[in-house]
């Protein structure tokens, strides 16, 4: 009852965070943490918070981002599965690894969804994909701090 | 499921929903920018509100002195139209509005306002700050609503040019600081500088708000048509108080400013 809550806490705050106004000059670099803690539950608990909680919280980002709904959900799906295929090995990786790991996948998130709102006739700038990236991989090591917290503490 | 929700409204009950639900986060999100003005206002010396308390009067002073001059040209202007049978111009009110949300994405330009169903807020209702037209209301809720701006890549809005009354379409390139101008052949009177206004055409937006400048024209190579930037008026991703616009049209708001 209390790993949901601190799930769900969690996400809430990852909400917040992602809805904080910020000037158009600091958009690109602002770092999907609705993403993120998606990223960090599925590599540390994949049997419980899998592929099904990525499409959930990839229709809620649909929904606060207003984009086409499904859009989000398949993006985090895409997104989620090498997290949940691969989360035997990345918990035994340090943090540096897993920030690399982040990384990457964030660009892949990044380009991806360009590409689908290009699909959409949307105007997109590829010139912007590295800036959330970066930011991203820069918060992770404190999201990944507190995620092997809850992790060990749960053992 | 993108496309059913591209090219249908069935999701707009679910959508509803879930702006109401946001709602909330939203105003948690805003409490560090509530404590930076907080904070920014308490350290701020008493010396230096004086001074801008002063500035404020001087300017209200000019503005109230330039006012009467408006108003005894609308007086001039309304004699000369009914002496040509023409009609009467709209008078326009409005509402003062503060942002209590703006969209975190770069592809989908919306905010929300704290004004609702209960102020009189409709859906189409024009929105501006102090420099200019900001956008138009999409969604109303009981005490909020969200407005789609201007730089959105889904927006379009007809305008004119101020210098010379040619007319146009300044659409939105999901860009905060550019507006384009489309269709416009290689020989239309256009010049980097030109200042953009409302057109009033479509009768969505009310004639004569500044909309923008002329940033730069290029000319697309094997193209009849020359492509015009354009640098919005408002500061889009900017403005924390803005006015909603009620024509004497909206039967809603008549002649009354808050």
């Amino acid at each position: 009852m209390r790993y949901a809550l601190t799930v769900i806490f969690s996400l809430m705050l990852a909400l917040v965070l992602q809805l904080i106004p910020v000037s158009a000059d600091w958009l690109p670099w602002k770092p999907n943490f609705l993403l993120l803690m998606v990223i960090g539950w599925v590599i540390f608990k994949p049997s419980q918070w899998g592929i099904g909680f990525a499409a959930s919280v990839g229709l809620l980002a649909d929904l606060v981002f207003r984009s086409p709904l499904g859009l989000h959900v398949f993006l985090f799906v895409f997104i989620g599965a090498a997290p949940y295929l691969l989360s035997g090995w990345l918990i035994y990786f340090n943090v540096i690894h897993r920030c690399f790991f982040v990384f990457i996948l964030i660009i892949f998130s990044e380009l991806l969804g360009n590409f689908m709102y290009s699909v959409w006739g949307v105007p997109v700038d590829y010139r912007d994909v590295p800036w959330g990236a970066i930011s991203s991989a820069v918060i992770w090591p404190f999201m990944d701090k507190f995620l092997v917290n809850v992790h060990n503490n749960r053992r | 499921m993108m496309t059913i929700h591209y090219y249908t409204n069935w999701f707009s009950s679910i959508e509803k929903f879930a702006d109401r639900s946001i709602r909330p986060f939203y105003w948690v999100a805003n409490i560090p920018s509530r404590i930076g003005e907080w904070a920014d206002l308490s350290s701020t010396d008493r010396s230096v509100i004086e001074k801008e308390n002063l500035r404020l009067k001087q300017e209200s002073l000019i503005y109230r002195g330039q006012l009467q001059r408006m108003a005894e040209l609308a007086a001039e202007n309304l004699r000369l139209r009914l002496l040509l049978n023409a009609t009467e111009l709209l008078t326009d009110s409005i509402l003062v509005t503060e942002v209590i949300g703006v969209s975190p994405s770069s592809k989908s330009h919306t905010l929300s306002i704290d004004r609702g169903l209960k102020d009189g807020v409709y859906v189409g209702q024009p929105i501006l700050d102090a420099e200019g037209l900001m956008g138009q209301i999409i969604s109303v809720f009981e005490n909020h609503s969200v407005a789609l701006l201007i730089t959105d890549n889904t927006h379009a809005i007809p305008v004119q040019v101020l210098r010379n009354g040619m007319r146009s379409i300044a659409e939105g390139t999901s860009d905060y600081n550019n507006l384009q101008l489309r269709f416009l052949s290689t020989t239309a009177d256009i010049r980097v500088g030109d200042e953009l206004v409302s057109s009033g055409l479509g009768g969505r937006f009310p004639p004569g708000y500044p909309v923008g400048s002329v940033l730069s024209i290029g000319k697309i190579p094997g193209e009849n048509f020359i492509e015009v930037n354009v640098r919005p008026a408002a500061e889009i991703d900017r403005s924390k108080h803005l006015l909603l616009v009620f024509t004497s049209q909206d039967g809603s708001r008549n002649g009354n400013s808050q």
